[in-house]
């Protein structure tokens, strides 16, 4: 049948919740979003809101792995209601949180980059111009160059996973077009603030 | 296999069926007979229904056939349903 016929690459890469979602999506999302943690508490890479990622000060694990739950959950959460709001149809809740938490596999990716000694060297060295403005520190080139192209593969690896939360969004409730789109818009803001509520008080508890 | 023909290539309207003929005895018979309504979906649409009623209406087991998730399959189904909706009303 077409439907299971001309399996893209792009679909696997931009849209695989056609093929994928329930609670095998949950518990492969589950496991990029804590393995997404654990990487990032190697560099002190926090995943602090849900577009979020900076790097930040040294907390114990178990803070790192919640962050990524927190902010998987906040947006979730947000677009169930939004879904149960303007989509006809009945659609499964485990649909919605399954295909979210895989969404966010991206950040396994953006959780390495941090690790590079260069990336790590330059963050150190900007920090350091930031906290002492009167100070002179001297760049190291090659180290720039390898930080602002690791930041731009960090952005263009999270308007992937944007995209692909779109897509989860889109077909787990089944909406489409203008309705969908600002919905989802609206739900990222939202979830944003609520995320970044919810890390208040998980730091508060660290 | 020949599609079906379900609208007018004149006018876009709806077609009928105005005559009937058996394979076997060569008898032809005339009238005016509305088409199914599944006849109006598309061929790709006709057959997802049939592979539906097969798997006893189960999506889940669509979704295994099809090798698809169960919201695609759950998806293709709204749009089949849309379809058929929209032919009632257009009748």
């Amino acid at each position: 049948m077409e439907l299971n016929n001309n399996r893209k690459l792009t679909t696997t890469l931009f849209n695989p919740f056609v093929y994928i979602a329930g609670a095998q999506a949950l518990g492969l999302g589950l496991g990029a979003i804590l393995l997404a943690g654990l990487i990032g508490s190697l560099s002190n890479t926090h995943f602090d809101g849900v577009l979020d990622t900076h790097t930040g000060l040294h907390v114990p694990l178990w803070v790192f792995l919640a962050e990524g739950l927190a902010d998987w959950l906040c947006l979730s959460l947000v677009l169930l209601i939004f879904g149960k709001i303007i989509s006809n149809t009945a659609f499964r809740t485990i649909d919605l949180l399954g295909t979210q938490a895989l969404a966010r596999w991206p950040s396994l990716f953006i959780s390495l980059i941090p690790l590079l000694p260069a990336f790590q060297r330059f963050s150190h060295d900007l920090v350091a111009q930031l906290t002492n403005p009167g100070g002179t520190i001297a760049y190291n080139t090659p180290d720039a160059s390898i930080f602002f192209a690791g930041v731009t593969i960090m952005l263009l690896l999270l308007c992937w996973e944007v995209a692909l939360m779109y897509k989860s969004y889109s077909v787990s409730c089944n909406v489409k077009g203008g309705k969908a789109i600002g919905t989802f818009i609206a739900g990222l803001l939202l979830a944003e603030i609520l995320s970044k509520i919810a890390l208040y008080w998980l730091l508060k508890l660290a | 296999m020949k599609n079906l023909p379900t609208t007018c290539p004149s006018c876009s309207g709806k077609l009928a069926v105005k005559r009937l003929y058996c394979e076997n005895c060569k008898t032809e018979v005339e009238g005016l007979y509305p088409l199914p309504v599944l006849a109006s979906l598309s061929q790709e649409d006709q057959e997802f229904i049939l592979e539906f009623i097969k798997a006893s209406g189960s999506l889940k087991e669509m979704a295994a056939i099809l090798k698809v998730s169960y919201p695609t399959v759950r998806n293709r189904l709204d749009d089949v349903i849309v379809k058929l909706k929209q032919d009632k009303k257009t009748k």
